[in-house]
C-alpha cells in the first residue's frame, strides 16, 4: 500500500492515524506500507496517478484500489482493501 | 518532533493561496471521488498534473504555518542551542535564540570541532576518548566544556548529542543541544570554596574564581579517570585501538542489524573498566551487563578453602552478565576485570526490557550463552586433565585473542588463580615457556613472542574453545 500525504496537514495526519489503526486491527503484520510526502516528492505521486492528498493506493493483491480522503470511513476503507469486516 | 522540524519542501515552489483558489483546484481534479473528497473537506493538497506543483488548501496552508510558528517559538523560548555536526564531527549548523545573545556560539564555530577554539578545555586524551565514543555512534550527555565568548571571557557549556543516519543507514553526523552553564559552574566553585573553608582546607586545591572539573563529561571521562587509565595502559602495555570509522568494537553489538543496534544504543553507556575491578560477586544481583570493547573480564568461581578458579573469559566477542538473558538476575561467578579498557554498559532493568523486544539480540545472546557453556565444560575438563604448561599456553592465547595484543599485565598469583594451581606451578610453567622463547615475562608483564609455538604447546582445548 502507498499512502500519499502532505506533511503535517490535518487530513494527512488523520489519514495516517486511521490507517495505522485499521492495519493494527485487521492486518496485524501482513502488510507493507509506504508513506509518501508529496511536498517532498510531488512527481512520484503524479507518476502513480495521484492528484490529491491524502490518498491511499493498494497495489497488491490485485485489483489495484484507490481511496481518497482522510480514511475516517472505516468500512469503505476495508471494502476498498478487500478486507471482510468481522462480525462484532 | 522529527516531523515537526522537517522542512516543508519547496520543490517545486507553491503559489500563495489567492482569491478563486478553490475553483482553480477543482478544475484540476476530474474524477468524482476526488471532487467529492474535496467537497467534504477531506483533502489537504492537490497536485497540478501539468507541472507537479502542489497546491495546499488555504486552511491547510494556515495550519502548517501555525505549526512552523509553534516550533520556531519553542526554539526561541528554549535556553538551549541546537547544533548539527557532519561525519567528521565539525559543526555545520546551529540555531536557537540564545546563540545571538551570549556571544559564545557564533558563525566562527562552523567547520570547527569541540577540540578547536573557542572550546579550550579538552586535552588530547579527552578528545581521543570523546572521538572513540563518537566512533561507536554513542549518544553523549552533559559533556561540560570551557570556551571563551566574543569578549574573551571564560564561559562553560554543557553539550549533549546523538548520531544521525540517512535513509540508507549511513552515518551522517551528530546533532544535539548545548546549554550555557557558566552561572552554575561559578556557583559550584563558590560552594566548593566555602566547603573547603568549613573543613579548614581554605586555599587548598580550589581557589575563588577557579572553576572545577576541567572539560570532563559526567560518567564518560574525567581527567582523573583518563590519567588513571593511561597509567594502567602503560602498565599493561595495551595499545588502545581506536575502532574503525563506523565500526562497532563489541562483536555481539556489531552482529546486530543496524536498526536494532541503534535502538539499544540509547540505553548503553560507555564506561572504563579498570584492571582488578570486580563487576560482581557470586550471589550478588547483576546490576549492569557489560559489552567489552577492548577490556577483558575473567569469570571466576570460588570453592571454599581454595583460591578462585577461572571458568570463562569475556572480551570484545561477548557480554558479561549473560545469565540475565537466561532469566537469572543473580551472578553465579565473580566477574573480575583482567585488562583495562572500555565497555558499553546497560542497567539490568533496561537490558531485560530490550532483550524481550529485540529478536536479533536474543538470537546472538542465546548463541553466545551456548558457546560460554561449552567453553566452561571444556575448561573444566582441561583443568582436570592437561598439564599446567599447556593450560598456561591456552590461557595466554585466549587472552591475546580477546585484547588483540601480544602484551599484557599478569602477576603470577593472578595466573595461579586463573589456572587453579599453586604459584610455584605457574613460575615453573612460565619459566619453561620463556626458556623456549615462546614468551617473555618480566615484572608482571607478559609478551607473546611466538604465537605459533605457543599454539603448538597449548592443549587442543584452545582450538576447541575458539571454534565454538
Amino acid at each position: 500500500m502507498r499512502l500519499y500525504i502532505a506533511n503535517n496537514a490535518p487530513n494527512s495526519v488523520l489519514a495516517v492515524a486511521n490507517l495505522e489503526a485499521i492495519c493494527r486491527e485487521h492486518l496485524k503484520d501482513h502488510f507493507k506500507l509506504e508513506i509518501i510526502d508529496v511536498l517532498e516528492t510531488p512527481l512520484r505521486a503524479l507518476s502513480d496517478g495521484v492528484l490529491v492528498t491524502p490518498s491511499l493506493t493498494k497495489l497488491s493483491p490485485s485489483p489495484v484500489a484507490k481511496i481518497v480522503g482522510n480514511l475516517s470511513d472505516k468500512s469503505s476503507v476495508l471494502h476498498a482493501l478487500g478486507i471482510k469486516e468481522s462480525v462484532e | 518532533m522529527k516531523s515537526d522540524l522537517r522542512a516543508i519542501g519547496g520543490n517545486p515552489p507553491r503559489p500563495k493561496p489567492g482569491p478563486g483558489f478553490p475553483a482553480r483546484i477543482l478544475r484540476l481534479v476530474k474524477s468524482a471521488p476526488e471532487r467529492q473528497a474535496i467537497a467534504s473537506g477531506q483533502v489537504d493538497a492537490v497536485i497540478d498534473p501539468r507541472d507537479g506543483r502542489v497546491f495546499l488548501l488555504p486552511d491547510v496552508q494556515q495550519a502548517l504555518n501555525e505549526d512552523q510558528a509553534r516550533v520556531r517559538s519553542l526554539l526561541a523560548l528554549s535556553s538551549d542551542w541546537f547544533w548539527e555536526q557532519d561525519e567528521f564531527y565539525r559543526f555545520v549548523s546551529h540555531t536557537g535564540a540564545a546563540s545571538g545573545s551570549s556571544g559564545i556560539y557564533d558563525e566562527s564555530i562552523i567547520g570547527r570541532t569541540l577540540r578547536d577554539p573557542p572550546f579550550d578545555s579538552m586535552s588530547e586524551a579527552d578528545w581521543q576518548a570523546h572521538r572513540k565514543l563518537l566512533e561507536w555512534r554513542a549518544t553523549f550527555r552533559d559533556l561540560e566544556l570551557r570556551c571563551s565568548d566574543r569578549a574573551g571571557k571564560t564561559r562553560w557549556v554543557s553539550i549533549s548529542g546523538e548520531p544521525t543516519f540517512d535513509a540508507q543507514d549511513q552515518f551522517k553526523g551528530y546533532r544535539g543541544t548545548m546549554r550555557d552553564i557558566t552561572l552554575r559552574k561559578h556557583s559550584e566553585a563558590r560552594a566548593q570554596v566555602s566547603r573547603d573553608k568549613v573543613i579548614g582546607r581554605a586555599g587548598g586545591e580550589q581557589r575563588v574564581g577557579q572553576v572545577p572539573g576541567g572539560g570532563a563529561a559526567r560518567g564518560v571521562f574525567s581527567r582523573k579517570n583518563s590519567a588513571e587509565r593511561k597509567h594502567q595502559e602503560r602498565l599493561l602495555g595495551l595499545g588502545r585501538k581506536v575502532a574503525k570509522e563506523g565500526s562497532i568494537a563489541n562483536g555481539l553489538l556489531a552482529a546486530l542489524p543496524r536498526k536494532d543496534y541503534r535502538r539499544l544504543l540509547a540505553g548503553l553507556e560507555p564506561v572504563t573498566l579498570t584492571y582488578g575491578e570486580v563487576l560482581f560477586e557470586p550471589g550478588e544481583p547483576i546490576r549492569h551487563v557489560y559489552f567489552p570493547n577492548d577490556s577483558l573480564v575473567s569469570l571466576l568461581t570460588t570453592v571454599e578453602g581454595h583460591h578462585a578458579l577461572e571458568v570463562g573469559l569475556v572480551g570484545r566477542e561477548g557480554l558479561v552478565g549473560i545469565s540475565l538473558a537466561l532469566g537469572i538476575d543473580v551472578s553465579s561467578v565473580r566477574a573480575l576485570v583482567q585488562g583495562t579498557g572500555t565497555a558499553m554498559r546497560m542497567n539490568a532493568a533496561r537490558f531485560r526490557k530490550e532483550f524481550r523486544k529485540n529478536l536479533p539480540l536474543q538470537g546472538e545472546l542465546y548463541r553466545y550463552a551456548h558457546a560460554k557453556l561449552a567453553q566452561a565444560r571444556q575448561t573444566a575438563a582441561c583443568n582436570r586433565f592437561h598439564v599446567v604448561e599447556a593450560r598456561l599456553a591456552r590461557w595466554l592465547l585466549m587472552t591475546r585473542d580477546r585484547v588483540r595484543s601480544d602484551e599484557f599485565l599478569l602477576t603470577q598469583a593472578f595466573l595461579a588463580d586463573m589456572l587453579g594451581v599453586r604459584r610455584v606451578g605457574v613460575t615453573k610453567a612460565a619459566g619453561d615457556l620463556q626458556q623456549r622463547k615462546l614468551i617473555s615475562y618480566s615484572r608482571g608483564k607478559i609478551r607473546i613472542l611466538d604465537r605459533k609455538g605457543l599454539e603448538a604447546t597449548s592443549c587442543g582445548c584452545y582450538e576447541i574453545i575458539e571454534n565454538l
